[in-house]
C-alpha cells in the first residue's frame, strides 16, 4: 500500500486485495485463539478402540481442560501409516500400538520411555514384558487379547458336545461329527491370509521359530511340521473353507447363519455378537480356549499398549492422557463397551470379569507369549502365512513350504544378521 | 534471447520449478536410494545405511515374488489393454451410430464408473463376485455354468480383476473415441459405400486410419496405466489368492511403505520406469510406421 499512501488514498485493486487478505488473516487468528483454548492432544487408535475411545475423553477434558482429537486408524493399514507418520514427523501425541510393534517403534525413536515406574505398576503378568526394551518400558499396557475360540452352542449340542474338546485329536473328532451333520457348511473359519490360527498352533507344539540369536528361520523342525500338518488337515478334510478375508464380507453374519461353527478370534468379537444379537442370541454362542496337541497351551496374542510420541511438545499432558485411559475404572468401562480385557491387575478383582464368558480369557492370559521379539516378526508372520496358503492350495508340500519359509525368513533377517554380527544390536 | 522467448520462460518458470521440485528431485533421490540398503534400521540410525551398488537389482532378480509380480503385470497389461480398448471402441461405435436414441444419457451412464471412487466400486464388485451369493455367479448359473470362485481361485482372480478394471476405465477412452469418430470424413464414408465397400471394409479402410492417432494415444496411456495397476488388486484381493494378483507396483508398495525397505522399492521403481519407457518407445515406432504421429 506504499504507493497508495504517498499519493493519498487511491483504492487500487492490488491494495484492496492485500488489505482484504490481512483482514481475513487477522480474523482467522483471532477466531482460533478466542474459541479453542489449549490445542487438542492428538490420539490415534485402531479398530474398536479408535471408534469408542472418544467416549472416554469428556472425563479427561473436564478434569484437565485439554481437549483430545481422536483418530481411528484402520488396523490393516496402521503399520504403514504410523511408519510413514514417523518419517514425516506427523505422529500424534499419544498412540495405541500392538505390543509386538513397540520394539520397532522404540528403535526408530518414535516413542519415548515411561517417565517413571508408577505408570507400569499394577499390570497383569506378561503384558509389561512386551513393552520393555533393554531396561526401559516404552508403553503402558492397555488391553490383553489372547486368542480363544468362539463356538455355536446349538450346533455343537446337536452333535453331542457341550463345548469344543481341548486337545487336537478329540477336537477333530468333534469337527468331523459336525461336518457329517452339515456337509455343506464348515466347522472352522480361519482365513487363509490371517496367520494367527497357525501361529497359535506353532506356539502350542512348542516350536522355536527363529534360531542363531533370532537371525535365521527355524521352521524345519518336528514341532513346526506337526502344527502345519494339523492346520493343513483342517482344509483337506473340508472342515475349514479355503477363503481369504476379501471373500468373507461378513464373518459374524456367516457365523450366525451356521456357515461355520467355530471362530478363533479376540475379545472384541464379543462386541460384534452383542451388536448382532437379533441374528445370534447370547445363548447361541460360547467361548473356549484354543485346543492344543495335548490340551491348551500358549496362543497368539493381540495385546495393545499406549505410547507417547518422542517428539510431542506436551509430554506431561500426553502421559496424563495415558494415565487416564489406562486407569482400572476406564479399562473396565472399555470392557463393557467393546469387550476389550483390562491390562490393569486390580481391574481383574471386579465382579464384572468373573463371568463364565471371561474365564477362558483369564486362563489363557496366564500363558507365556512365545512370540520372538524381533522387529521383523510382523513381516515373518505374513510371509509364513503366504507359504501356508500355498500349502493349503496344494501348490507346495509341507516340507517344501517349511524350507521356503526358512529361505524367506533368512532373507528378511539379512539386515538384522549383519547388524548382530557387527555387534551393533543385540 | 528475444523478448518473446523471455516471456515464454517467465510464464513457464513456475510450473518448471514445481516439476523440478516435486518430480525431478524425488526421482533423482529415488535413484540414489536404489543403490543403498535403506531399511527401517536406517530410519533408526543413518549409520546403518550402506552403499550396495547394484545389490538391490541382483537381489530382485533372484526374488521369485518379483518375477511373479512381473508376470502378473504382463498378464494384466497383455489381456487388459486389448480388453479395455476393445470395449471402449465398441461402445464408441455403438454410440456413434445414427440409430441410437438418448445418446447423452448413454454417454453419462457409461462414463460414470470412471469418475466413481475405486474403493466404493471395488466393494460393490466384491459383492457381485462373491462365490455363494454373488450376482455374477447367479447369472452364470442361469446359463448352466457352475459357480466360479472368482476371488479365491488363483486362476480366476486375474480375470475377475480385469473385468472390474475394464468396466471401471473403458468410459474414458470411449469418450475420446466418440470425439475422434465424429471427425471421420463423411464424404469418404459415402464414397466407400457407393463403391460397394462392406461394413467391415469401411471400418478397416476409412474409420481406422482416421482414428489411428487417437488409438495410439489410448494404447500408450492404457499400457502405462496397466503396468502401474495397484489400487484394484489392493482393494479387491490384497494381492491374493496365493499372491496371484501381486503386481509390480503392489510389490513396490509392500516393500517400500509397509516394510520400509525403500532401497529395494526404489530399485523396483527404476525397473518399472525402464519397462514403461521401453514399451512406449516400441509403440511410437509402430505409430510412426503407420504415419499416425
Amino acid at each position: 500500500m506504499g504507493r497508495g499512501a504517498q499519493q493519498g488514498y487511491e483504492p487500487t485493486r492490488r491494495a484492496m486485495l492485500a488489505g482484504g487478505g490481512a483482514l481475513a488473516a487477522s480474523v482467522g487468528i483471532a477466531g482460533c485463539t478466542a474459541v479453542t483454548g489449549p490445542a487438542p492432544l492428538r490420539f490415534w487408535a485402531t479398530s474398536y478402540e479408535g471408534d469408542y475411545s472418544p467416549l472416554l475423553m469428556p472425563d479427561f477434558t473436564r478434569a484437565t481442560g485439554i481437549p483430545v482429537d481422536v483418530q481411528s486408524v484402520p488396523s490393516t493399514a496402521a503399520h504403514e501409516k504410523m511408519l510413514t507418520a514417523q518419517a514425516g514427523g506427523a505422529l500424534p501425541d499419544v498412540m495405541m500400538l500392538p505390543s509386538g510393534w513397540i520394539g520397532e517403534f522404540a528403535m526408530i525413536g518414535a516413542v519415548m520411555p515411561l517417565p517413571g515406574p508408577a505408570l507400569a505398576g499394577d499390570v497383569v503378568p506378561g503384558a509389561l514384558a512386551q513393552t520393555r526394551i533393554g531396561d526401559r518400558c516404552y508403553g503402558v499396557p492397555w488391553s490383553v487379547a489372547p486368542m480363544v475360540q468362539y463356538y455355536r452352542r446349538d450346533l455343537l449340542a446337536a452333535a453331542g458336545y457341550q463345548a469344543p474338546p481341548q486337545d487336537w485329536a478329540s477336537w477333530r473328532t468333534m469337527a468331523r461329527a459336525l461336518k457329517r451333520r452339515r456337509p455343506d457348511d464348515f466347522v472352522l473359519l480361519s482365513l487363509l491370509n490371517w496367520p494367527d490360527t497357525l501361529i497359535t498352533m506353532l506356539f502350542q507344539t512348542g516350536a522355536t521359530l527363529l534360531r542363531d540369536r533370532d537371525t535365521r528361520g527355524n521352521f524345519r523342525t518336528p514341532e513346526a511340521q506337526a502344527a502345519f500338518a494339523f492346520y493343513l488337515s483342517l482344509y483337506r478334510e473340508g472342515l475349514a473353507p479355503r477363503a481369504l478375508s476379501t471373500e468373507v464380507q461378513d464373518a459374524v453374519g456367516a457365523f450366525a447363519q451356521g456357515f461355520y461353527a467355530i471362530w478363533p478370534s479376540w475379545p472384541t468379537a464379543m462386541l460384534d455378537f452383542e451388536r448382532r444379537k437379533a441374528e445370534i442370541p447370547a445363548a447361541a454362542w460360547g467361548i473356549a480356549r484354543m485346543a492344543g496337541p495335548d490340551g491348551p497351551g500358549p496362543a497368539s496374542r493381540l495385546d495393545a499398549a499406549l505410547c507417547v510420541s518422542a517428539t510431542t511438545p506436551r509430554p506431561a499432558a500426553a502421559w496424563a492422557l495415558v494415565r487416564h485411559l489406562t486407569s482400572a475404572a476406564n479399562e473396565l468401562r472399555f470392557q463393557r463397551l467393546i469387550g476389550n480385557l483390562p491390562a490393569r491387575q486390580s481391574a481383574w478383582t471386579s465382579p464384572q470379569l468373573a463371568t463364565p464368558l471371561i474365564a477362558p480369557f483369564a486362563a489363557q492370559m496366564r500363558e507365556p507369549n512365545p512370540a520372538p521379539r524381533v522387529l521383523e516378526w510382523e513381516r515373518i508372520k505374513i510371509e509364513m502365512q503366504l507359504v501356508a496358503e500355498r500349502i493349503v492350495r496344494g501348490l507346495l508340500t509341507i516340507d517344501q513350504g517349511l524350507a521356503m519359509i526358512d529361505t524367506r525368513v533368512d532373507a528378511i533377517l539379512a539386515k538384522r544378521r549383519a547388524l548382530v554380527d557387527a555387534g551393533r544390536i543385540a | 534471447m528475444t523478448r518473446q522467448s523471455r516471456a515464454a520462460w517467465l510464464f513457464t518458470a513456475p510450473v518448471l520449478a514445481i516439476i523440478a521440485l516435486v518430480f525431478v528431485l524425488p526421482t533423482v533421490l529415488a535413484l540414489g536410494l536404489s543403490v543403498t540398503d535403506y531399511s527401517i534400521y536406517a530410519l533408526a540410525d543413518w549409520s546403518n545405511l550402506r552403499f550396495v551398488g547394484l545389490g538391490n537389482f541382483v537381489d530382485l532378480l533372484t526374488t521369485p515374488l518379483f518375477w511373479r509380480a512381473l508376470g502378473n503385470t504382463a498378464l494384466f497389461a497383455g489381456l487388459g489393454v486389448p480388453m479395455a480398448i476393445g470395449a471402449s471402441l465398441a461402445a464408441a461405435l455403438l454410440l456413434h451410430d445414427t440409430t441410437i436414441w438418448w445418446k447423452p444419457l448413454w454417454r453419462v451412464a457409461l462414463f460414470a464408473p470412471y469418475v466413481t471412487s475405486v474403493v466404493a466400486t471395488a466393494i460393490v464388485w466384491r459383492f457381485l463376485l462373491n462365490t455363494r451369493f454373488g450376482l455374477i455367479n447367479y447369472a452364470l448359473g442361469l446359463i448352466g455354468i457352475g459357480p466360479v470362485d472368482w476371488l479365491g481361485d488363483p486362476h480366476a482372480s486375474i480375470p475377475a480383476i480385469l473385468i472390474f478394471v475394464t468396466w471401471k476405465i473403458f468410459g474414458y477412452n470411449m469418450i475420446v473415441f466418440v470425439a475422434a469418430l465424429s471427425a471421420v470424413p463423411q464424404d469418404l464414408m459415402e464414397a466407400a459405400r457407393l463403391d460397394g465397400a462392406s461394413r467391415w471394409g469401411r471400418f478397416r479402410h476409412v474409420t481406422l486410419p482416421a482414428i489411428g492417432p487417437t488409438l495410439l494415444l489410448a494404447a500408450v496411456m492404457s499400457v502405462a496405466g496397466f503396468l502401474q495397476l495397484f489400487a484394484e488388486p489392493y482393494v479387491m484381493t490384497m494381492g491374493g489368492p496365493a499372491q496371484s494378483t501381486v503386481t509390480v507396483l503392489y510389490f513396490m508398495f509392500d516393500e517400500g511403505f509397509k516394510w520400509w525397505n525403500l532401497g529395494q522399492a526404489s530399485a523396483v521403481a527404476l525397473i518399472l520406469f525402464i519397462l514403461i519407457l521401453g514399451v512406449t518407445i516400441v509403440q511410437t515406432r509402430i505409430g510412426r510406421r503407420y504415419e499416425w504421429l
